[in-house]
């Protein structure tokens, strides 16, 4: 064989194999799941399940400016042909609209016991963990604090505030749980005041906190993770829990969500990694993590800086009838934001 | 008949990768629950007046870059190919870099850089740095970063254009004038239709670029298709948000099929043995010096500056390597099988074109430009609503889906490479070999590739710079854990610490670079030994 001929060869067994890692698709012993919380604080977790079971965890992320819509709607989009396992949505409410589009299957973990009712599907078909609380960042060395979600509608903070999008993300759930909880017509004025009192949006929780950090706006409604990571990088910002008064509304919580994928792949590996992520260790690293996040177990232990839930004013929601709510206020968000 | 079963093979597969899924895409729109609708077209233009200010934003952006980016790079261009300029091509390499990484990534430097934080904060006053600031966020900074990112582009062009004049001309024009006026009357109208070309490449890239856009916070119509999917996963209002892009782009496609294609395919370069004629700069030369050099360290050296200081943390390399190395070793090979098969379509679409073998040779020039200058997050819708079904299940859940992003994507780049190389390879070689009795292919691989070698091996060069840096169709196509790094760095940035982020870019700029200088090596082997 001459040497052009050789080269060819060998060129092109090199392409088949690098065609065939390219195109081969994930070993049995494997579970897909898809994440639409932070992957700076799930990757971890991940690793870790993957390291101490042996099962290849492959994940899908949400990007920020689509937080938590993304991936849900690409589970709903393949739900005649479900490549996930596992969804590890960042709130209930994502979940919960999965529940009713029929992409979940009930599993009731024994790893669930000790997490109260009002954070679990009661068919078992997602179960919360480890939550993050809807909090104010504010610039650091503010003369007048806002302590409630109305400082939004108050003309003393006109155009110096800024909130996410509320079609994406944990905003989302927010503006659906307060339609729930204070009816359609205060809601809808609540947002009517919002812009006319100048409230800019954001692309992203994380970006509102960024740009509350540089000083363009004095605070934002964020998740308490964005303020605690901004906190850690030694930026000037410090958390607020709004509407703790004894009449107040209270804080709206929002715990991670896991759900079992109807017809996934690997169902015995996502239920192993269901087990895992509901477990008290995991909610013990959640807490401990950059995302600071609140264990929804009694008695996990967590660092100065992260609340225990007993301690906190929260606000009274269904996340079932959040997630109905969600779903009805789509146009009028989307009239609102601009779409 | 061998041509041609091979030529309409080629043609087959892109309109799979390419044409299907946007008629997929387009079909989803209007075909609802069996039956014919435009519905969603109803629903998503009924309140026109909403999109009117993103279609109007897309529109300024363009236009502005286009302009801006031709006239910089065009006087670029000449200054660095067309003059003694000192140093000339190592400013020309510089200059270049933007074109290696993702616009986002450029973004993202000007906001370490100009952040109450950043680089500047101790060199600029706070004032200042504030006005600059806000000007980052918005149309301003939103076109400063394109026009560094695309203003390789025509300078490229140019440089490569310039050698398609012919240095008899301007020495006959140098008889009667000076350079300023041979080059106004002779080089520049020459050389024209692939400036006009290069500005409109720029043009449709501007309108369909996506990820600086939302980072800077600037309000654009492409964003429009991303919300539509990416929120509500509605493909039938995803493409009813991309037809005005798309309808523009055809319109820009059909006006430059009409007056610049043919022009350019003529522009083809002189014989390689001749020489340029240099312009003499004489008293300019250390003036122009000193204007490009302070523009290549404006658009270059100080963001890529910014990039790496704000990555200088004690754990940030540690800690960007440990969650990104597999995601960097799945886009080499990623890139380098992407870049391959690029290669090869390329090859044979630039053929097809050259020698217009089959009839449909201006359909399938018209359809590789326009899946080029689509944007990739439409591509990607395209993709999923063509191969997400049970029947494919066992390639949609593969990374061959991200594969044929790039293939349909990029083919346009080699395919016109390709084109520009042939055009120096002597049709009379093919003939001679096609006397002998030998098969087309065996022509094709015996006296065709060797003779188009360099060309070959520079389109697999940017075929593989431009997989690696992909990330609009990428994103949303790529399989559970085979995320490329362009995809894990814009994930991370979800409160991934900004010494993380800035570690990253860094080893995405760095690991370009490194692939070019070797396999830019590798060609210089390659050309001397030929």
């Amino acid at each position: 064989m001459s040497k052009r001929r050789l080269s060819f060869a060998v060129l092109a067994v090199v392409i088949g194999v690098m065609l065939w890692r390219a195109l081969t698709p994930e070993s049995a012993n494997a579970v897909v799941v898809y994440v639409s919380h932070d992957q700076v604080f799930s990757e971890p977790i991940l690793k870790d399940f993957q390291r101490d079971t042996g099962i290849k965890v492959l994940a899908v992320y949400d990007t920020e400016e689509t937080k938590s819509a993304g991936v849900m709607n690409r589970l709903i989009a393949e739900k005649a042909n479900p490549q996930a396992d596992v969804y590890w949505a960042n709130e209930p409410i994502r979940a919960e609209a999965l529940r009713q589009q029929g992409v979940s299957a009930p599993y009731r973990s024994p790893s669930a016991d000790g997490i109260a009712e009002q954070y679990r599907d009661p068919e078992g078909h997602w179960t919360g963990f480890s939550a993050r609380a809807r909090i104010l960042i504010l610039r650091q060395g503010l003369k007048d604090k806002p302590t409630s979600i109305q400082a939004y509608t108050d003309p003393d903070f006109k155009g110096k505030a800024v909130i996410a999008n509320p079609l994406f993300g944990t905003t989302t759930a927010h503006m659906a749980a307060l339609f729930a909880v204070w009816g359609d017509d205060r809601a809808k004025a609540f947002l009517d005041a919002l812009s006319k009192n100048g409230v800019q949006i954001s692309s992203s929780n994380g970006e509102s906190a960024d740009q509350v950090a540089a000083g363009t706006f004095q605070f934002a409604l964020v998740d308490s993770d964005d303020v605690h990571s901004r906190q850690k990088q030694g930026r000037p910002v410090e958390g607020l829990y709004p509407d703790q008064e004894a009449d107040g509304l209270g804080c709206f919580i929002v715990p991670n969500a896991v759900l079992l994928i109807n017809g996934g792949p690997h169902m015995e590996a996502g239920k192993k990694l269901i087990d895992y992520l509901l477990s008290r260790e995991t909610e013990r690293k959640l807490a401990y993590s950059d995302a600071a996040q609140i264990p929804l177990h009694p008695g996990v232990d967590t660092p100065p800086g992260v609340p225990r839930l007993e301690a906190l004013k929260v606000m009274k929601v269904d996340y079932a009838t959040v997630a109905a709510k969600m779903q009805a206020i789509q146009p009028l968000l989307r009239d609102w934001v601009g779409h | 008949m061998e041509r041609r079963v091979t030529l309409l093979v080629v043609v087959v597969v892109l309109v799979i990768v390419g044409l299907l899924p946007l008629a997929a895409m387009f079909g989803k729109s209007i075909i609802v629950d069996g039956r014919l609708t435009l519905g969603v077209y109803e629903k998503l233009f009924a309140n026109g007046r909403q999109h009117w200010p993103p279609i109007g934003n897309s529109l300024t952006l363009a236009t502005l870059t286009a302009g801006c980016v031709t006239l910089l790079g065009v006087s670029l261009g000449l200054l660095l190919g067309k003059t003694d300029l000192p140093l000339r091509r190592t400013l020309a390499v510089l200059l270049s870099i933007p074109l290696l990484f993702p616009p986002y990534i450029l973004a993202v430097c000007w906001f370490n850089l100009l952040a109450s934080n950043g680089v500047l904060v101790h060199v600029i006053p706070a004032r200042t740095l504030e006005l600059l600031s806000g000007w980052l966020f918005g149309l301003p900074g939103c076109l400063w970063v394109l026009v560094s990112a695309f203003m390789p582009v025509v300078m490229i062009l140019t440089l490569f254009y310039l050698h398609a004049v012919n240095p008899r001309l301007e020495e006959a024009g140098m008889l009667i004038a000076r350079w300023p006026a041979t080059l106004r009357y002779v080089t520049l109208p020459t050389i024209l239709p692939g400036i006009l070309f290069g500005g409109i490449l720029v043009f449709l890239l501007a309108l369909g670029e996506v990820g600086a856009p939302m980072f800077l916070r600037y309000a654009v119509f492409p964003v429009e298709t991303l919300t539509q999917f990416s929120a509500f996963y509605d493909f039938g209002a995803a493409a009813a948000a991309a037809s005005p892009l798309l309808a523009v782009t055809l319109l820009v496609l059909a006006f430059e099929r009409r007056y610049l294609r043919e022009k350019t395919y003529r522009l083809r370069p002189t014989t390689p043995g001749r020489r340029m004629l240099l312009v003499p700069l004489g008293r300019w030369r250390v003036p122009a010096l000193l204007a490009v050099s302070l523009l290549a360290t404006a658009m270059v050296v100080l963001p890529l500056l910014a990039l790496v200081v704000s990555s200088l943390s004690p754990f940030a390399y540690p800690e960007a390597w440990n969650k990104a190395a597999d995601s960097l070793a799945r886009s080499l090979v990623f890139a380098a099988v992407g870049a391959t098969l690029l290669t090869v379509f390329g090859f044979f679409c630039g053929y097809l074109i050259h020698h217009r073998a089959l009839r449909l040779w201006r359909a399938v020039d018209t359809l590789t430009l326009l899946l080029f200058t689509l944007p990739g997050t439409l591509i990607g819708v395209g993709l999923i609503a063509l191969w997400n079904r049970p029947a494919t299940g066992f390639l949609y859940a593969s990374a061959g889906m991200v594969i044929f992003a790039y293939l349909a994507q990029y083919t346009a780049l080699s395919s016109r490479i390709t084109l520009a190389t042939l055009g120096n390879v002597p049709q009379s070689l093919e003939e001679a070999a096609q006397m002998t009795g030998a098969p087309w292919l065996a022509r094709i691989a015996y006296v065709v590739l060797p003779a188009a070698l360099p060309g070959v091996i520079a389109a697999w060069l940017i075929g593989f710079i431009f997989c690696l840096r992909d990330l609009g169709a990428s994103m949303l196509v790529y399989p559970a854990g085979q995320d490329t790094l362009p995809a894990r760095i814009y994930t991370l940035m979800a409160n991934g610490a900004p010494s993380l982020i800035s570690a990253l870019c860094v080893i995405l700029v760095a690991v370009t670079l490194i692939s070019l200088a070797i396999l830019g090596s590798l060609l210089r082997a390659v050309g001397s030994h030929r």
